[in-house]
């Protein structure tokens, strides 16, 4: 009898749990998704099935993929429509201080693919992915009984959304630049101030290059090493040998160039741009904000300690 | 012989007049209780047919225990266990009011079959330390992180139940709460749960699983 019982409760269990993938899985084949690319946008290879699951949560990411996006603009709207009530648009770039870190394990996530940022969870009688497909959909019942808007960070999730299904739809690198700023320009999605450029545009190839970066070290568990081509003249970057009480330093200064942002800069010098707090704070005397870089300025770029 | 006539015909006449007015209130005063939520309006009523049985899984007297044990009256310290009408109560008041709200703590399998109209899914497992995510579910219910902690001073009052007296689901959805630091006032046991519900012939919503 108990044994009956049991058979039921772990079928009504296993039921249950397909009804709940069923949505979410449907869309997302991780297996045959490409977002490894390299900076000309070249697919170079696939990236290979999820590992386990990180801790940020992506909610409304799968139910709001559309099919057959129009022109890109419109296609952010309907994207973001399904997760996002309806917000005063603002025409300006709007940024927010999240790392690019959280971002691109989003966008990962929403993938199938973890980067493992997060502490992994603990699996219990269900998997941690079916936990945060639980917990998703729960958010969601609270969020419609409570009629509250999604809180905590949805932006973040907007601009994770986005690219997570262009990435999926294989748009070309071009479409999800206009993409991103069409719809940050439009007050639709805010940006981690690191990716905003000197000419007060979204830096997707940055945040793309970061994706494949992540991905890259999520699969096969190499790390972006500091490049080794050093840096000349040509390229705006300038050594300067100053003698300060009886040492030596080596500076290194940076021209900013058109397009470039704090994070493009960090991944220039640095191969990541986690690195760009570092800059920032070495600038400080002339940038008040990490997103208010602009053409011509000459930021000093420390080392690495 | 002319007796037994009239005795038919006043009992044609009472079934008539039962057939018209509602006989099956939920309390005298109470006939059915209709409730605006959040612009969705809910009608709880009972089952008029007072021929009506029960029949399927809420028809059994005996499950195996363990694991479906009786539970005592009180789960937890500070946590107040309701009835039928408190349920109801809370559901037109604090629901309502949007300071509340009433949790069908069962797997969704179960909710999808039938819930008590109002309520929302919130699966006991999420509830539980091993679900990583907890604290989205803590702070969308109204918990606001304030240094290293939370601040529940603002969080939703809720209500929660399973499928009935034998049922662990909401005891440990309670539990799960208590555990993150939710406060024991803010929580209500609803002991009867499904079976009690629906013994009384009380309205049930099968809620479409849209998660």
């Amino acid at each position: 009898m108990i044994r009956t019982v049991l058979g039921f409760f772990i079928a009504a269990l296993t039921i249950c749990i397909v009804i709940i993938l069923a949505p979410f899985s449907s869309d997302v084949e991780p297996a045959t998704i490409d977002v490894t690319r390299n900076e000309t946008g070249n697919v170079t290879a696939p990236v290979a099935a999820p590992i386990g699951s990180t801790g940020t949560l992506a909610p409304g990411v799968a139910e709001a993929i559309a099919p057959a996006p129009g022109v890109a603009g419109q296609a952010a709207a309907r994207i973001l429509a399904a997760s996002r009530a309806g917000q005063e648009p603002e025409l300006k770039i709007q940024t927010d201080t999240s790392s690019i870190g959280d971002t691109t394990a989003g966008v990962l996530a929403a993938l199938g693919l973890a980067t493992g940022a997060a502490p992994a969870p603990t699996p219990a009688e269900l998997g941690g992915d079916e936990m945060m497909n639980m917990t998703a959909s729960v958010l969601s019942g609270i969020r419609g009984a409570t009629g509250q808007p999604a809180a905590a960070a949805p932006q973040q999730n907007d601009l994770q959304t986005l690219v997570a299904w262009a990435l999926k739809e294989g748009q070309s690198d071009s479409y999800i630049d206009a993409l991103l700023n069409e719809a940050a320009s439009a007050g639709q999605i805010t940006v981690p101030n690191m990716l905003v450029t000197s000419d007060g545009r979204v830096d997707t190839a940055t945040l793309l290059a970061s994706i494949v970066q992540e991905a890259t070290a999520a699969t096969t568990g190499q790390r972006a090493a500091v490049p080794t081509t050093p840096l000349g003249p040509s390229d705006g970057v300038e050594v300067r040998v100053v003698q300060r009480a009886g040492e030596t330093e080596q500076f290194r200064f940076y021209t900013v160039g058109s397009g470039d942002s704090l994070g493009s800069i960090s991944v220039k010098f640095y191969g990541s741009v986690e690195y760009y707090p570092r800059i920032f704070e070495a600038n400080r005397t002339i940038l008040s904000s990490p997103d208010r870089i602009q053409t011509g300025q000459r930021l000093v770029i420390p080392e690495l300690g | 012989m002319l007796r037994l006539f009239s005795s038919i015909a006043i009992g044609l006449c009472a079934c008539f007049g039962a057939a018209q007015a509602q006989d099956v209130k939920i309390t005298d005063n109470l006939p059915e209780a209709v409730i605006d939520l959040n612009g969705t309006t809910v009608t709880i009523s009972r089952i008029q047919d007072t021929e009506n049985l029960l029949t399927g899984d809420f028809a059994k007297t005996s499950r195996p225990c363990p694991p479906f044990c009786i539970h005592p009256m009180t789960i937890a310290d500070g946590v107040e266990t309701v009835g039928e009408l408190e349920v109801i109560d809370f559901l037109s008041t604090k629901v309502a009011a949007g300071s509340g709200l009433l949790i069908d703590s069962r797997v969704p399998d179960f909710f999808v079959r039938g819930a008590i109209p109002g309520a929302i899914n919130v699966p006991f497992t999420t509830l539980e330390a091993s679900n990583p995510y907890r604290t989205d579910i803590i702070k969308a219910l109204g918990a606001v992180e304030v240094g290293g902690g939370l601040d529940f001073t603002n969080a939703l009052n809720l209500m929660l139940y399973c499928n009935g007296p034998w049922c662990d689901q909401s005891p440990r959805a309670i539990r799960g709460l208590l555990e993150a630091g939710y406060p024991a006032e803010k929580l209500f046991y609803y002991r009867g749960g499904v079976q009690d519900w629906v013994m009384l012939g009380l309205t049930t919503v099968t809620p479409s699983n849209d998660g």
